[in-house]
């Protein structure tokens, strides 16, 4: 790239050509307001917040729209560029029916952010607004309010040029533009939410989210989604120890600004639910509540005395828990077969942007850890519902979902000794001889490997029931059972012992993984 | 005086490709196309010192050398015959009366920049100048004057009529290249400028009807002919549109640098019925209205205009006497803005429906006084901070009229009703 050096606010900097003023500003941190732009869409430089001077230049300039050019000059805080982004503001808000209390945007909006930063002036405009559709479904999971619509048309850009789908145009002229769905379309594509988030102002909602709580209260913390093995970064978003919602995190190796629907809705199925608080251990008559002790001891001498052990781990259990599940099964058994739930299936060609064919976002580290066999999973199942297996070790899954039911239920049924560890009662749970009650992957800490050899932080953002215990730390007394104390406490203290025995992560460490995790391959160098 | 455009216009049939050929017509296209390189064309244009007649006044052979030569891409000639600028009807008068030079003109201009495709946008409401320009195009596809290999030259050339929808924008030359693409009519970001990414993304040139119907003439009489008519800066002649408190409206033809008092007086026939001259506006509806103190040593040329405080524009001169209430007047011009307004940047989307709203109270009687600082402060956001300039186009009339009719403003916010004698 050939180097350019530009001026900005008397600031000198070498940047390259073929940049624009937005951003070579967004790379030194200095703040220009922007609707329209969006670094993953074309310029559309329609909302002209934007507008910065340049000397020499008549006329203010967008930033978004204007290359840099050598010996540039550009000011951002001139007076004349102040007023031009007061008076855009008024423009924006003179139709806008400012009607915060009740939007779900609020607290997030950048109508109100700029407001308070560029305008606060009491409204000049007293000769009645344009009204326009407040609740139009878009979509299954899209409302559209067009009173608080800006025109900004990063949703249409954004069906136009990621998903290439083109639900979305601008109908009608001045100022009844207005945001529309084609003629016989629904905004229901593997993407659509991600509007929402890209939406500055209310006028896009999410029909999930909608009403449920004021932003202000979330509570946000940095993860990875447990839909599949692309993970995607997210923030999970809860209020009072429940998840109110996804949003993605940005990560250009990985997700970039986005998530897909089927991941952002997936935490209704993963933590919703009754929870299991209890251990329980089958008596005469059915599982009956038991001590996390009894149940220990249960399930240790049941698996100890059995002649052959399946053991399936789920794909959302962490490296860490992968790590010692090995472990602790093949001091069980020597000969216990391993494996990792993997099930895969057909993608759209939008689903193909982003999502995996699998609904196991941990697969590829738990297999590094050693849960894993020559056949896969399929293989193994297969075995299992042959009848091969005399006992099943099977964490958080429920097989009766993998394949025919009544198939998996009559070979589930023959196994002389089932322990089942999971969050819920499930079909094959009720199957069970001794259920373990453990945690998903809201209120755990630990590590995921993604489809790409990726490793990534999982944080815990919720806390979890009474009585629940984390799967490490069944995992863990299992073992002290069996024999093996090792004192682990942390996720971070099982991840160094199992970076000092896997070869892949052997250069690794639980702290350099950072928010935006880092390849299975640098060498155990962050990413920049 | 000489007539260049309008020079045919009176002549029965002139619409007909056998009328015009018998007067000297396509003689320019064949020595074009035979005898002249591109690059030499292009200088013989440069050199008549024609400018964009469509309001703009851009050096037409100057856009022409925009255009690169080695793009691998296919380049397109584009006729602006969207002519929709309140005020201004000169366009209409040459496509339904003299649609061979239109035609004429644009295979010029297409052979200038080598373009193989040349389409002529014609606004949605003149049915039957389209009709004209189609019958005109196919007149000229059965003589061979278009088509394959013109004049066994090797250049090819197919011209596309195409009829907008009627929009306002689809004037502003990259909201009609949208619209040409099928897409909304919304202008584009500059730059990139549309001789380099035009039509389709490709280099493309937008002409003005009144411009290109000028070149056959300069071809034909030689630059040196077409640049001794006119200033030194404005050159050769200029339509204009005459309409409102007029005694003989129509369409004119003047040499550039013609004295605006004396063409009002004199070759219009003045203000009728023993009424005074209140305001005129030179350009067409959204250039500035000028008071009849600022026209009394005003030229009708580009630079003399400027220095007047308004501008040439598309010619379309209205004028108002003294019975024209200035506020019903600004009110009307800035409805019209608001209703054209693409919608597309926010000044403009926001800001015409808000002066129109503002003009339409004090028109109705329930202006407060200092609505009329609160549209001056509009009208200067808006301007320059659009896409386009159309944000340009409803500023400037608004605050033009406020300006220099503030006493008949006040008294309309003071009174609550017109004052004028009624």
């Amino acid at each position: 790239m050939d180097p350019v050096k530009i001026t900005i606010d008397g600031k000198e900097v070498i940047t390259s050509k073929g940049k624009t003023v937005i951003q070579v500003a967004d790379e030194l941190g200095i703040a220009i307001p922007r609707y329209c732009y969006h670094p993953k869409l074309s310029i559309a430089g329609n909302c002209r917040m934007c507008l910065v001077e340049i000397e020499k230049m008549p006329k203010l300039q967008i930033a978004c729209n204007t290359q840099v050019a050598e010996g540039m000059s550009v000011l951002t805080q001139s007076p004349k560029v102040l007023a031009v982004r007061k008076a855009v503001l008024e423009f924006l808000l003179i139709n806008h029916p400012v009607d915060c209390p009740i939007c779900d945007q609020a607290g997030e909006c950048w109508l109100q952010d700029y407001y308070m930063e560029h305008d606060r002036q009491a409204s000049r405009f007293d000769v009645g607004k344009v009204h326009d559709r407040k609740k139009t479904i878009f979509g299954p999971n899209i409302v559209f309010d067009g009173e608080r619509c800006i025109k900004c048309t990063r949703c249409v850009r954004f069906c136009q040029e990621i998903t290439k789908t083109n639900e979305l145009t601008v109908i009608n002229r001045s100022d009844h533009s207005t945001i529309a769905l084609f003629e016989d379309s629904v905004l229901d594509n593997p993407l659509s939410a991600n509007v929402v988030d890209i939406c500055p102002v209310g006028a896009l909602t999410d029909r999930d989210f909608r009403f449920k709580v004021r932003v202000w209260y979330l509570q946000k913390t940095p993860s990875i989604c447990p839909g599949c093995s692309t993970g995607c970064n997210i923030s999970v978003e809860s209020y009072q120890n429940r998840i109110a919602r996804f949003k993605p995190r940005i990560n250009e190796a990985v997700n970039s600004h986005w998530i897909c629907d089927e991941g952002r809705y997936c935490f209704h199925d993963l933590a919703g639910g009754e929870r299991l608080t209890t251990p329980l251990v089958r008596q005469e008559g059915g599982l009956v509540a038991a001590t996390w002790e009894q149940a220990l001891q249960a399930v240790y001498s049941g698996l100890k005395g059995s002649s052959s052990l399946a053991a399936i781990l789920s794909g959302r259990n962490t490296n860490e828990e992968a790590y010692l599940f090995a472990r602790l099964m093949k001091k069980l058994r020597a000969d216990a077969a391993l494996e990792v739930f993997y099930q895969e299936r057909q993608l759209s060609e939008v689903e193909k942007i982003l999502v995996s064919p699998d609904r196991s976002p941990n697969f590829r580290g738990a297999r590094d850890m050693g849960v894993g066999s020559s056949d896969g999973f399929d293989g193994l199942l297969r075995l299992l519902l042959a009848g091969d297996f005399a006992a099943a070790f099977i964490v958080g899954e429920d097989l009766t979902k993998a394949a025919d039911p009544a198939t998996v239920r009559a070979a589930l049924q023959k196994l002389s000794f089932l322990v089942v560890q999971d969050t819920r009662v499930t079909e094959t749970s009720k199957l069970a001889h001794v259920v373990l009650p453990a945690m998903h992957f809201g209120e755990k800490e630990g590590t995921y490997t993604n489809r790409k050899g990726r490793l990534q932080k999982l944080n815990a953002a919720l806390i979890a029931p009474e009585g629940a215990l984390p799967d490490s730390e069944i995992f863990a007394g299992l073992l002290e059972l069996a024999g093996e104390k090792n004192g682990y406490g942390t996720p971070g203290q099982i991840f160094a012992a199992l970076a000092r025995e896997i070869p892949a992560y052997s250069k690794l460490t639980y702290d350099a993984i950072g928010a935006q995790g880092i390849e299975l391959d640098s060498g155990g160098r962050a990413a920049s | 005086m000489t007539k260049i455009l309008l020079r045919n216009i009176d002549v029965p049939d002139f619409h007909r490709l056998v009328t015009y050929e018998s007067a000297g017509g396509y003689r320019s296209w064949r020595r074009v196309v035979e005898n002249m390189k591109p690059a030499e064309l292009i200088e013989e244009v440069k050199a008549s010192g024609l400018r964009g007649r469509g309001g703009a006044g851009f050096p037409t052979g100057m856009k022409w050398s925009f255009v690169p030569k080695d793009s691998p891409k296919p380049k397109y000639l584009v006729c602006n015959a969207d002519e929709s600028e309140p005020g201004t009807f000169k366009d209409r008068l040459l496509i339904e009366r003299d649609p061979h030079a239109v035609l004429e003109g644009t295979l010029i201009a297409a052979y200038a920049i080598q373009s193989h495709t040349a389409f002529i946008y014609v606004r949605g409401e003149l049915a039957f100048g389209t009709t004209r320009l189609e019958q005109a195009v196919a007149e000229t596809y059965q003589a061979g004057l278009i088509g394959k290999n013109i004049f066994g030259s090797g250049y090819d050339l197919d011209v596309i009529v195409h009829r907008g929808a009627g929009a306002y924008i689809c004037g502003e030359e990259t909201a009609l290249l949208s619209s040409l693409e099928g897409s909304r009519g919304w202008p584009k970001l500059k730059p990139p400028f549309p001789a380099t990414h035009g039509l389709f993304g490709c280099p493309t040139v937008v002409n003005n009807v009144e411009t290109l119907a000028a070149l056959p003439w300069i071809l034909d009489r030689g630059a040196p002919a077409y640049a001794a008519l006119g200033t030194e800066k404005s050159k050769g002649t200029k339509l204009f549109s005459v309409s409102g408190h007029i005694a003989k409206p129509g369409v004119y033809e003047l040499e550039m640098g013609y004295p605006f008092k004396k063409f009002l007086e004199e070759d219009c026939g003045g203000v009728p019925n023993g009424k005074k001259l209140k305001g005129v506006i030179p350009g067409g509806s959204s250039m500035p209205v000028l008071r009849p103190e600022e026209i009394e040593n005003v030229n009708l040329d580009y630079e003399s205009v400027q220095a007047a405080g308004s501008l040439l524009g598309s010619g379309g001169v209205i004028v108002m006497d003294e019975t024209t209430c200035m506020v019903r007047a600004a009110w009307n011009i800035a409805r019209f803005y608001a209703h054209e307004s693409c919608g597309q940047c926010s000044p403009c989307r926001e800001g015409c429906h808000w002066m129109e709203k503002i003009f339409h109270r004090i028109e109705h009687g329930e202006g407060e006084p200092a609505d009329l600082d609160l549209i001056l402060n509009i009208s200067s956001n808006i301007m320059g901070n659009t896409i386009c300039p159309f944000g340009d186009a409803a500023a400037m009339p608004a605050a033009a009229f406020i300006k220099k009719f503030r006493d008949e403003f006040d008294a309309h916010i003071a009174e609550k009703r017109c004052t004028l004698a009624n």
